[in-house]
């Protein structure tokens, strides 16, 4: 598989990190600003893509292996269905925001806990752009990887 | 009032994603320590450009952004590992 240049391989990894961080602030400003899980989700994914062509699978600086993709992706499903199983337990509706909770339904210490620690009562909404975000990230990128595996198994075949 | 929602979810997602990045012999991306100071005063000058989420008037810069930056090398530091290790 062919390699990025001199120039694309000094200034990719700086590039990469700051997509990254970039993705990080739309996951957490998606309550609030356009954006949200999967934009910010995608924009880190396109950090690690970036990463993948220019340096190549073997020398990538930001390697999402098998079981860190497997770990963080069932994280992400099974903290949205816990998300959602909590508000269905406390207020009898699914992905109820127990964090707001706008008709008085849970107990104050469950919406104190569930409760996103800033300035405009979201609730459990910013919780749910962070799994969803952290989803998208190792999805969208386990993707790129496995197809550009794909792409080095036909070149070896074809050279052979 | 400091708003520590994205100062601390920042720095957990930056934590976790910084935990994969890898700098051996290999890979060699020459991420040294004047590397580092060096992104991180692009990263304070991009979080300023970006500016703060509306409502949140604790910080002039995005503080999910620079977050994000420390918790990624945090994250290098303390978790990184070698490919060989992964």
């Amino acid at each position: 598989m062919s390699e990025g240049s001199t120039v694309l391989k000094l200034l990719a990894f700086p590039i990469s990190i700051f997509t990254i961080c970039l993705g990080v602030n739309t996951i957490l400003g998606g309550h609030i600003t356009p954006g949200g899980g999967f934009q910010g989700g995608a924009m880190i994914a396109g950090g690690v893509i970036l990463s993948l062509f220019v340096y190549g699978y073997d020398r990538i600086p930001i390697d999402f292996s098998h079981n860190f993709v497997s770990a963080v992706e069932s994280f992400g499903a099974l903290a949205y269905i816990g998300l959602g199983l909590v508000g269905l337990i406390f207020a009898g509706s699914f992905l109820y925001n127990i964090g707001f909770d706008a008709y008085n339904l849970v107990p104050n210490l469950v919406q104190t806990i569930f409760h996103y620690p800033d300035v405009t009562n979201a609730g459990i909404i910013p919780y749910l752009n962070i799994v969803v975000g952290l989803k998208v990230m190792v999805g969208l990128s386990a993707i790129a990887i496995a197809f550009y595996q794909f792409k080095s198994f036909e070149e070896e075949g074809d050279e052979e | 009032m400091i708003v520590i929602g994205p100062i601390l979810f920042g720095l957990i997602i930056g934590l976790v994603i910084g935990s994969r990045i890898r700098t051996d012999a290999k890979v060699n991306i020459g991420l040294t320590g004047g590397s580092i100071l060096l992104l991180f005063i692009v990263a304070i000058l991009m979080a300023w450009q970006l500016g703060n989420f509306p409502y949140y008037s604790d910080f002039p810069v995005a503080t999910g952004f620079v977050s994000a930056f420390i918790g990624l090398i945090l994250g290098k530091f303390l978790f990184g590992r070698s490919k060989e290790n992964s």
